[in-house]
């Protein structure tokens, strides 16, 4: 497919079952990047080249909002977009993360056809 | 609708769709979760207009057979993975806990989910709370689901 993704929860069997659910969607990429926090998820940025994140919400050290903020101060990745993965799906908050240039949410717990329904089109 | 079934219909929904493994209620709620043996806590807090504690109890065995369910590889004994995967499910668990309290999750906390394990211990808070504890059966056994809430 030719994209390169990068998957942000601190959770590591969140990551791996996130990276499982994007290959059973039939969304493959050449390479899935993995970061525990919002502090790593930047640092990958800076040194790699990645067409979108997933990331979670509630987080150590930098949460999934802190995250958004920095990366939009950031001129060189302010522009990847980046989907929230997160069990917390209030308005207010999926309205703070898309106002801060977030492009979509989807909710834990999710299925791959959710995934595929969500990332698919984005993708392609 | 109570806050336990929203509570057994979450559970079901996160262990159908992501552990990849049937699960039912067993029974009415119980009065106290009693003495922990072997066996795996995965809790998260939350603060704000609803304070206290959602924990999952799972008997070591039981919680194998989760995580290897979970991760889709065999799983034999308890380690990293399964105390990250019990503590992701207390967090799934916890975030729909908060939407069901809370419809714009705002005035709502999450702490971060944390993990206890050991041969035996007990859970229990120094204050006067509202508490649900409810069973849950798999094929490879039982674990509980306990909201606390402060009065």
């Amino acid at each position: 497919m030719g994209h390169n993704v990068l998957l942000v929860d601190d959770s590591s069997t969140m990551r791996k079952i996130v990276g499982r659910s994007l290959h059973q969607a039939g969304l493959d990429f050449d390479n899935i990047y993995e970061a525990a926090d919002g502090l790593l998820a930047l640092e990958v940025l800076e040194k790699e080249s990645v067409d979108i994140v997933l990331s979670d919400m509630n987080m150590p050290n930098m949460d999934g909002i802190s995250f958004l903020k920095e990366k939009a101060n950031r001129p060189n990745m302010k522009d990847i977009p980046v989907f929230m993965f997160s069990t917390e799906t209030g308005d207010d908050i999926i309205g703070e993360a898309k106002a801060l240039g977030a492009v979509g949410a989807i909710k834990k717990p999710f299925t791959a056809h959710m995934v595929s329904e969500v990332l698919g089109p984005f993708l392609k | 609708m109570e806050i336990s079934e929203k509570i057994i219909e979450t559970t079901v929904e996160i262990f159908t769709t992501m552990v990849m493994m049937d699960v039912s209620a067993d029974g009415p709620p119980l009065e106290v979760s009693g003495a922990l043996c072997d066996t795996v806590t995965g809790m998260i807090g939350l603060a704000g207009t609803h304070k206290g504690v959602l924990a999952i109890h799972i008997p070591n065995q039981v919680a194998l057979a989760i995580t290897s369910s979970f991760l889709g590889m065999d799983v034999d004994e308890i380690n990293d993975d399964v105390r990250d995967a019990v503590g992701e499910l207390a967090n799934m668990l916890g975030g729909n806990v908060k939407t069901i309290l809370s419809q714009n999750g705002r005035d709502i906390e999450l702490s971060l989910p944390s993990t206890i394990y050991g041969h035996e211990y007990g859970f229990k808070t120094a204050s006067d709370v509202d508490m649900v504890i409810l069973p849950f059966k798999t094929a490879a056994g039982g674990f509980m689901v306990e909201l606390q809430l402060e009065k």
